[in-house]
């Protein structure tokens, strides 16, 4: 029996540099930076006073406002954009396949709601707490109201593996439709993550980029990361089903790798991100000389950017000089739980357009990091498979191999 | 007073059912306005708020129509003006 091969139909963003497929890439393609002062909460006293946000998003263009009022910051992300990815595919849910299509999210919800629900509770009394925290805060809420505004009936859940999340939604996706869990699944990622108890307690450990210096990946002076947030979907399916419905098919997620380096909450290892790498290379049977691009997962970290680089070089050997390798993070922030599939979209449409986008902000060479950075200036490239790395904070490692879909 | 109570019940619940140009009389009732229990629970919790009440969930079960909640308000705060003047 032929192995099931699962296919991109659709994909949707909402991100710090547009809230559309169209106005995503092209900022990207062209070096915009999302990055700017914080305007969602009052950042005096504040360590950072920077952040990747969400611009002039209108929840009412994507769904009813009660559904928006319920759903809360980051599952309006989620919603709309995999609104965008559903219009794109042209898949029409009904009775006779709502069941067959399922959702997959990485998302950590919105824990800050219970920060200041616990403040209330305090000051006012438990009968004082807002009744939408329950169907706001829960990361499993962010495929619930996907699924329940789509009228999607099928294995509906979230993934959570920190900055890893993006990807592990689409390799545990790509899992359950081989496995014939789905025909169909919503797979992405959401995070609204810009909030003063995440900056301030990411700030506390050294995590972000100091100030107000934006993010700057691999380049010497990189100080952090800079949080970002939006979604990222992408319609999933068998290449079978795709075939039967005559939907135009974007991409083919050809594998994926999962790794955990059991050694620290907070530092990275060069052996277990060689390991997602190479599991991923072997889950989608592709030759690593193969592999043209990479998408970094590039945090502008001084840890992440240092050890990924090594973790590169040891899967890659000497061709790793010649693979270009960027890093989204630069214009986009770091999108948290939605990074790696805001990350996998960017890879399928420079894939498709011919074009690998920047590391921007990239001003002096670090020795540490000595491979092709694609500074500051997109790149024509044409490139018929590629491998995007995500690795959370806490260990966890996903990496995945996306390839042109050559019939 | 008690226009002003129906004037702000209206207010709270035609914004927490977002339906700004629904129909509001003493007749309306919660089902005709779609509002399920998470609707009622934020409508209790603003009123409490707006008129420094507390409203138990079970005095108000069987309250139906926006009428007879506009009476079940002025009761409250009639009783919470005599307890002020003790």
């Amino acid at each position: 029996m032929k192995p099931v091969k699962v296919v991109v139909t659709g994909m949707g963003v909402i991100s710090p540099i547009g809230n559309s497929i169209e106005d995503f890439w092209s900022g990207l393609i062209s070096g915009k930076c999302g990055i700017g002062p914080i305007t969602l909460f009052n950042t005096d006293g504040f360590p950072v006073t920077i952040a990747a946000e969400v611009k002039n998003f209108d929840p009412g263009l994507f769904m009813g406002l009660k559904r928006a009022d319920r759903a809360g910051r980051c599952a309006q992300f989620a919603i709309a954009a995999s609104r965008m990815a559903l219009e794109q595919s042209g898949l029409v849910i009904d009775d006779s396949n709502s069941d067959r299509i399922g959702t997959v999210i990485g998302t950590s919800g919105m824990p800050e709601l219970l920060a200041e629900q616990a403040y209330i509770i305090d000051q006012k009394g438990a009968n004082r707490v807002d009744p939408l925290v329950v169907s706001q805060y829960r990361a499993s809420m962010v495929p619930a109201h996907v699924g329940l505004e789509l009228g999607v009936k099928g294995v509906n859940t979230s993934v959570n593996s920190a900055c890893a999340s993006g990807n592990d939604s689409i390799g545990t996706a790509l899992r359950m439709i081989r496995s014939g869990l789905a025909d169909v699944i919503f797979a992405g990622g959401a995070g609204a993550n810009v909030t003063p108890l995440a900056i301030a307690a990411t700030a506390r450990i050294g995590a972000l980029s100091k100030g107000a210096d934006p993010c700057r990946p691999f380049d010497l002076n990189r100080s952090g990361f800079v949080y970002g947030e939006g979604a990222a979907m992408l319609v999933l399916e068998s290449l079978e089903h795709a075939r039967k419905r005559g939907a135009r098919v974007l991409a083919e997620i050809a594998g994926a790798g999962w790794s955990f380096d059991a050694a620290s909450e907070t530092s990275p290892v060069i052996p277990e991100r060689v390991r997602a790498m190479e599991q991923a290379l072997d889950d989608a049977v592709i030759d690593k000389s193969e592999i043209e691009y990479i998408n970094a997962h590039g945090t502008g970290t001084k840890l992440n950017d240092a050890i990924e680089t090594r973790a590169i070089k040891a899967v890659f050997g000497k061709r790793a000089y010649e693979i270009p390798v960027s890093s989204n993070k630069s214009m986009t922030g770091h999108l948290g739980c939605a990074s790696g599939s805001i990350e996998a979209v960017a890879c399928i449409l420079g894939m498709n357009e011919g074009i690998v986008p920047p590391t921007i902000n990239y001003e002096t060479p670090d020795p540490e990091c000595d491979l092709d950075y694609v500074p500051n200036v997109s790149r024509n490239l044409q490139y018929n498979a590629c491998l995007s790395n995500s690795f959370g904070l806490g260990g966890q490692n996903c990496s995945l191999v996306i390839k042109r879909f050559d019939g | 007073m008690k226009d002003t109570i129906e004037e702000k019940l209206k207010q709270i619940t035609l914004k927490v059912t977002r339906k700004p140009d629904a129909e509001f009389s003493g007749q309306t009732t919660f089902q005709d306005l779609d509002a399920d229990s998470m609707d009622k629970v934020q409508i209790l919790i603003a009123l409490e708020e707006e008129f420094g009440i507390e409203i138990p969930d079970e005095e108000i079960a069987t309250i139906e129509t926006m009428g007879e909640f506009v009476e079940y308000i002025q009761a409250k705060l009639s009783v919470k003006e005599s307890g002020a003047q003790d």
